[in-house]
């Protein structure tokens, strides 16, 4: 099957530029929506999911200066400590480009044995046509089918399961709904 | 939950992103087209009565200062 890139979106450009501050902090990975929109999905979104291991304040304050010199704003604050509040309590904080609140990064720690696993399996998807890493399909599947569940996601499942046949593992997928029900629900 | 013709058609367009490289072409352009068109709703809603407030609400904005052509300006 012959793929190829022919440009990138505002979405695929938003994201190149964050990964590669937060790549040089830290292990990230993108999951949910984009994961999808990526892969040719077309449907709308405002906000891109990150989830990166949870990090002390000094290494996180690292991170936020360094996405600040490089034109990202926090749409909560300009105050690191503050930020590094609601991380702690597993909320997400929200950075866009300075000036332009669309769109946005959503960046939370990883809070359980889930999120760790999902950063231990993170993939790169060529067909995307942008170097970064994303939550492996198997587990983008199985959060969307067995968590999520809206119509959206069911839809964003389907497209996945059909540009990524090749990817796609039910046991792998089984075992990973057994430990959302687990964790989770 | 939106009937089955809708399935079909996100099916039918996962199919064509397997299949035609060109589909990033096309992807690309849709994408770009609702930032366009958000980025050009925010500048008519700064513009109405209460228009920065709106905005803040919509968005979540806290961080003002990060946003100074919506928020500073006079």
């Amino acid at each position: 099957m012959k793929r190829e890139i022919s440009d990138r979106n505002i979405l695929d450009k938003f994201v190149l530029d964050f990964c590669r501050v937060i790549e040089k902090h830290t292990d990230y990975i993108i999951v949910s929506g984009f994961v999808a929109i990526a892969s040719g999905r077309t449907r709308g979104t405002e906000d891109i999911d990150m989830i990166i291991p949870r990090t002390n304040f000094e290494k996180f304050g690292e991170i936020h200066n360094e996405l600040i010199k490089n034109n990202f704003i926090c749409m909560q604050s300009d105050n690191s400590k503050e930020i590094y509040e609601y991380l702690e309590e597993n909320m997400s904080i929200r950075y866009t480009n300075k000036d332009k609140p669309l769109p946005e990064m959503e960046v939370k720690f990883a809070k359980d044995k889930l999120d760790y696993l999902q950063l231990k399996t993170k993939i790169k998807l060529p067909l995307t046509g942008i170097d970064v890493w994303f939550s492996s399909i198997n587990m983008n599947l199985a959060f969307k089918e067995e968590y999520l569940k809206s119509s959206k996601d069911i839809e964003d499942a389907e497209h996945l399961r059909t540009v990524y046949e090749e990817l796609v593992n039910e046991t792998e997928i089984n075992e990973i709904k057994k430990l959302i029900r687990e964790l989770r629900l | 939950m939106r009937d089955k013709t809708h399935m079909e058609q996100v099916k039918r367009w996962a199919n064509y992103v397997r299949n035609n490289p060109d589909w990033k072409k096309i992807h690309t352009e849709f994408i770009n087209a609702q930032f366009e068109k958000a980025y050009q709703a925010i500048e008519k809603i700064s513009k109405m009565p209460n228009g920065k407030e709106k905005i803040k609400k919509l968005y979540g904005i806290k961080n003002e200062k990060g946003y100074p052509s919506i928020f500073l300006k006079k």
